[in-house]
């Protein structure tokens, strides 16, 4: 039997409550405070290291008018080529609008955004086109941030990850979180005026290339789509759900970078297998895997693959420059790999795959171009947002706006009047399924219901194949999984019940991913429906809203779902 | 099993405890050198690496699974040879 749960009964009280401490989240922060809110963060591991942008990043989508001119040319490209998809042109337009000024604030804070003297755009490009993403050296930008945020007297609170939403008359006035820095867990209230959910991607949802090893994927995989569950069950709305992403990167050892890389793909005669370069380029990067997802899978299956990254082609000034954009990605530790593996950027070549899927930025939280989403006092911004694909910069922009708003928000309405925190229904759940886990002498482990819910999602929910067959028993195994999780987990401290608790949010985050895969009955982007195998010209432009109308935590969900054009 | 802390090298500073995304350490407090709880939860980020003040105290192993594949090239150039081994083939003459 693991420890007994505590509950603290006294709440931590703030005017704007901020649920993650990644990019979003300290940009939420900070801006929040700067306009006069005082400020809460909650953030499951160190706000120092992090989120999926914990050891740095080198791109940040950016407009620079002088560099680039009309506004309209960006935002043209960017809906062309690698961040496409299905996404409202106001809140692209409304991102890029406040691109420059996010990355001029960072340059003054000590974030090095001109690293060579100049505004310097490369990667995640198309020959002849435009380049919007700045390259940077981001390897302190998250040291950077949680600096700041202490400097504006931001109230950090590490290693006590949110579990669930307050909501008091249709408003939300706080989180339930989970205080995990003892053995012994620690219950604790957080109330606010408005709350900002930035907790990131949703990862460990579908199983990694490597099956033994759970914990590999390009974006941090303890970034399990908290957010996005605790916005299902407080009846804020989700887009994009039926589209999953996935990324591409050396082979077994899933990173983020693939801009980063500077050569082009071949087979392994040394044909090139690269759709847009028959050299190596700095400028545009290796753009076809942003383009074709399925560049990898294809050649492996008609016989021709692997593919390969191929940087023997580099100039020796290339690859200094590669290693260097390496090192400000966050990407120490592949160098070292790579060096310790044997690996010569001027010898060989690095086979490259797809990675399986996870829930990124433009799948999740609808907001508008204020962060607000539509339920009163929740705003939402970076990795978690639906309808906005930005990565790091749609943290950093989007994270800031939320905060203001939600700081203006606070500072203009009356604290949530809660006669018994410690009794609200949210939070008697949260104890209550806590105390069920941990009370338990024996039983299965978190890590049983993660890969379970992970092969579910892969063979009924997965990219290559979908149907209504298909979709509708894998929910009916979710389903029946989730009830034996909650009868049947058993936790020993605090850590495996933060992990207890991301497998309940996963299970909430795969059922509406399944409900909006059954919604959808055409073939578009990663959602291929071979019981309807066409791309409806109808759909074209539409995004499918979901709501989760009904279902608490760690119980089945019911879902309304309606039609919108975007905007 | 990935992280690995040098016991004699680490000054038990805690930092790498502190700082773990992922929750992989547990420690019993300054000067003790911190133990790895949860390896096989290692998202191989190297945060604790790169800020662990004590070089060489702390390593992260690459777990044979994620190997990173690799084949020579076609068009690989020729290996650059250090001035050692150029004097060796040279007959040490040089």
């Amino acid at each position: 039997m693991g420890a007994a749960v505590d509950l603290d009964p006294n709440p931590v009280v703030s005017d704007v409550l901020v649920v993650g401490g990644g990019i979003g989240g300290l940009m939420a922060a900070i801006r929040a405070a700067e306009v006069g809110a005082g400020v809460a963060v909650i953030e499951k591991g160190d706000a120092r290291r992090s989120g999926s942008g914990g050891m740095g990043n080198d791109h940040f989508a950016c407009y620079i008018p002088e560099v680039h001119g009309d506004v309209n040319a960006v935002v043209q490209e960017h809906m062309l080529s690698t961040l496409g998809g299905l996404q409202d042109l106001s809140m692209v337009r409304a991102y890029y609008m406040k691109s420059f000024e996010i990355v001029q604030l960072w340059e003054k804070w000590g974030i090095s955004m001109r690293p060579h003297g100049h505004w310097e755009f490369t990667g995640h490009a198309l020959p002849g086109h435009i380049r919007f993403f700045l390259k940077f050296a981001g390897a302190n930008q998250k040291t950077v941030l949680e600096k700041q945020a202490r400097y504006h007297h931001v109230r950090i609170f590490n290693r006590t990850p949110a579990v669930e939403l307050l909501k008091e008359d249709g408003r939300v006035v706080g989180a339930v979180g989970i205080d995990s820095s003892r053995d012994e867990p620690v219950i604790r209230i957080f109330l606010a005026k408005s709350v900002v959910l930035t907790t990131g991607s949703t990862n460990r949802i579908y199983p990694p290339t490597t099956p033994a090893w759970l914990f590999n994927s390009p974006f941090m995989p303890t970034n399990t789509g908290d957010g996005r569950a605790m916005a299902l069950r407080a009846g804020a709305n989700l887009v994009n759900m039926e589209f999953p992403y996935t990324h591409a990167g050396p082979r077994y050892l899933e990173r983020s970078g693939k801009a980063t890389w500077v050569g082009y793909f071949k087979d392994p005669r040394g044909n090139r297998a690269s759709a847009f370069l028959d050299r190596p380029s700095k400028e545009l990067g290796e753009p076809t895997s942003d383009i074709f997802h399925g560049l990898f899978d294809h050649y492996r299956d008609t016989g021709r693959g692997p593919v390969y990254m191929d940087t023997t082609e580099d100039t020796d000034d290339d690859i200094e420059y590669m290693e260097w954009g390496h090192r400000n990605e966050g990407n120490v530790y592949l160098l070292k790999a790579l060096k310790e593996e044997g690996v010569d950027f001027r010898r060989h070549m690095v086979e490259f795959g797809r990675y399986n899927p996870a829930f990124t930025s433009g799948r999740g939280i609808e907001v508008n171009e204020a962060g607000e989403t539509n339920v009163e006092g929740l705003y939402s911004a970076g990795d978690e947002m639906g309808n906005l694909r930005a990565t790091l910069g749609g943290a950093a922009v989007f994270g800031w706006i939320a905060g203001e708003s939600a700081a203006g928000r606070a500072l203009s309405t009356e604290a949530p009047r809660l006669e018994d925190p410690a009794g609200h229904p949210a939070v008697r759940r949260v104890h209550s399924l806590a105390r069920s886990f941990m009370d338990r002498n024996s039983g299965a482990s978190w890590r049983e219901a993660n890969i379970a819910l992970e092969q579910i999602m892969w063979d009924y929910a997965g990219i290559r194949v979908r149907s209504e067959n298909l979709l509708t028993a894998g929910l009916t195994y979710l389903r029946t999984l989730r009830r034996k999780a909650i009868d049947g987990v058993a936790a020993a401290n605090s850590h495996e019940l933060v992990r207890t608790f991301e497998v309940l949010d996963l299970m909430d985050v795969g059922e509406a991913a399944i409900e909006a895969a059954l919604e959808r009955k055409e073939t578009r982007f990663t959602h291929a429906r071979v019981d309807y195998p066409y791309t409806n010209p109808l759909y074209t432009d539409m995004f499918l809203r979901m709501r989760r109308t009904g279902g608490e935590l760690g119980s089945e969900g019911e879902y309304g779902f309606e039609w919108r054009r975007r905007h | 099993m990935p992280p690995v802390i040098y016991a004699d090298k680490c000054t038990g500073c805690g930092i790498c405890y502190k700082e773990c995304p992922l929750d992989v350490f547990r420690w019993e407090g300054p000067g003790r050198a911190p133990t790895v709880a949860y390896p096989d939860e290692c998202w191989h980020c190297g945060a604790c690496m790169v800020d662990c003040p004590i070089p060489g105290a702390i390593d992260i192993r690459l777990p044979l699974p994620l190997m990173i594949l690799h084949v020579e090239s076609p068009t690989a150039r020729p290996p650059v040879e250090s001035p050692e081994a150029i004097r060796v083939r040279a007959g040490g003459g040089m």
